[in-house]
């Protein structure tokens, strides 16, 4: 099963359209992501590890090593399994 | 930069000030009037207590009928009995909206007034217009009025240039044989100062009103002359320092003070030219004329008067309560004026289709937390109208949220958060830099595309 960090970088990439994700890379100022892409992310995420996220502490988030800690702390609170 | 004269200490707080009792939400925001306002008259200042409108009985008049009238094409019968209907409804038992004038010269201007009067409401008093002509108040009294506007021009464009009268005096003893025959007829006359605010005060408007008052002892009470101040062409000034004649505190405190025209005898009526047209309504108030004459949204000759939408809230916010008044109809009222086909324009005041609608996205995030933050007070409550916004490519995915939670009538816990709006936000953004669409979404396409992306909400809110 692929990690939290692998799961992550591939939503992103696949969603905003780039080859080469890092941990330290900004969703907008690095990956160009705007406002509606940032919402989508966001859905895709909840869809890809089947959570669900509170909005406005899912949309501060900044960077994608911010996304993944996050969402391995929601996964935990919600009892989802991963790695 | 200037000397600093003090310093202010920042008050920390964790607990916002919503300063409620200005801005209460369910009421439009409160004008708390504090301390006398000074205005220096013949070089001596002379104060007036604002805070007293609070408990003087002052009330709104309208003229949707008559200057209105003259503004765009005639209303039919049935038209001016609803509107009079509504109109009605809006002033509420206690007759905010006082009274209401008719012309009566047409076979259709009289049925009308028939028809109104047969609704049986108690307000707003039907009154006349006539010209100032002695023969016209055969029409007054055949329609059982007891009150009548009659034009009483004042400023020498209109005494020479215009009725052509070779002195100010042959002008006054014409206006006052009218008046005469009014009381002679049993119609209290109220006296239409035409272009006052263009007149030469001291020199004729002052003298007349005196004779008008002079001759108004004569008879009951009932039947005294009412001073009707017109603004005809906009020039009135409501601010402190102007000069007669286009001062209003100056021109309402001469005839209330010096005429001894009691201030349930004075009214005014102004023009839009300047944009002055409703803050001077107000003054008029504040200085002690207990009448507003206005039109509904405003429309009346040229620019247009006071409206009276405007002057309702206006109310509200000076007695702090609505007093009976149905706002609610003023909604009413604009749906039925553009069903027949009257046009009011989108942004317009409490009226127009876009009045609280923002299309800016960062404003819908903010009405989307809290609506107080951009709506100007509970405008579903009193105008039947949520806020709403508008979608553009600017709206943001909060613009489209709140659209859409105010679509299916959402509150609370139950709305959709901006994430579950998220295929129609890239719908919306598509539109805009993949399609090139240059216009806003309308509702329609929206509403298309709620029932798409959101099949189990519109089953449950709209299928019914």
């Amino acid at each position: 099963m692929a990690t939290v960090e692998e799961r992550v970088k591939a939503v992103t990439a696949r969603k905003l359209g780039v080859d080469e994700v890092k941990m330290s890379d900004n969703f907008t100022a690095d990956l160009g992501a705007e406002s509606v892409d940032s919402i989508e992310l966001v859905a895709m995420f909840e869809e890809e590890f089947g959570i669900e996220m509170d909005e406005d502490a899912a949309l501060s988030v900044q960077t994608v090593g911010d996304a993944v800690k996050f969402i391995t702390k929601v996964c935990k609170e919600q009892g989802v399994e991963i790695e | 930069m200037s000397k600093v004269k003090k310093k202010h200490r920042l008050i920390d707080a964790k607990e916002p000030n919503l300063l409620e009792d200005i801005f209460p939400y369910d009421l439009p925001p409160l004008i708390h009037l504090e301390g006398p306002a000074v205005e220096y008259i013949d070089g001596k200042p002379v104060e007036f207590d604002f805070g007293a409108v609070k408990d003087r009985p002052i009330f709104i008049t309208d003229t949707t009928f008559r200057d209105g009238q003259q503004a765009m094409p005639p209303y039919t019968i049935e038209q001016m009995v609803h509107i009079y209907d509504l109109l009605s409804r809006i002033g509420g038992p206690n007759g905010v909206v006082r009274q209401t004038e008719f012309f009566l010269y047409t076979k259709n201007d009289r049925e009308t007034l028939d028809q109104c009067r047969a609704l049986g409401h108690k307000y707003p008093e039907c009154t006349g217009w006539i010209r100032a002509v002695k023969g016209d108040f055969r029409l007054v009294k055949e329609a059982g009025l007891k009150e009548t506007g009659m034009l009483t021009s004042c400023s020498d464009y209109h005494i020479f240039q215009k009725l052509k009268f070779r002195t100010r005096k042959e002008c006054i003893d014409s206006y006052c044989e009218v008046v005469d025959a009014a009381f002679a007829a049993g119609v209290r006359p109220r006296c239409h100062l035409e272009d006052v605010t263009r007149a030469d005060i001291d020199g004729f408007v002052l003298p007349f009103v005196d004779r008008l008052m002079e001759m108004s002892e004569q008879v009951p009470n009932e039947l005294s002359a009412k001073i009707r101040l017109c603004d005809t062409m906009g020039f009135g000034i409501s601010y402190p320092g102007a000069e007669l004649p286009r001062s209003i505190p100056k021109l309402i405190y001469k005839l209330n003070h010096e005429c001894g025209v009691p201030s349930d005898r004075l009214e005014w009526h102004g023009h839009n030219d300047f944009h002055k047209v409703h803050v001077n309504g107000a003054t008029a108030w504040l200085y002690g004329c207990d009448f507003v004459n206005t039109t509904l949204f405003g429309f009346g000759e040229r620019t247009g008067n006071p409206p009276l939408e405007g002057a309702i809230f206006e109310y509200i916010a000076l007695k702090g309560g609505t007093c009976g008044i149905d706002t609610r109809a003023i909604t009413d009222l604009a749906d039925y004026m553009r069903s027949i086909g009257l046009p009011i324009p989108e942004n317009y005041p409490f009226v127009g289709r876009a009045f609280n609608t923002t299309r800016a996205g960062i404003h819908a995030g903010g009405l989307r937390q809290d609506e107080r933050i951009y709506n100007i007070f509970d405008t579903a409550k009193l105008l039947n109208r949520p806020p709403r916004v508008a979608i553009t490519d600017k709206s943001g995915a909060d613009g489209v949220a709140h659209w859409i939670n105010e679509f299916f009538g959402l509150k609370g816990d139950d709305r959709i958060n901006k994430i579950r709006v998220h295929k129609l936000a890239r719908w919306v953004i598509d539109q805009y830099d993949v399609e090139g669409r240059l216009t806003t979404i309308s509702d329609q396409e929206l509403e298309a595309k709620a029932k798409e992306f959101f099949p189990d909400y519109w089953q449950k809110y709209k299928s019914k």
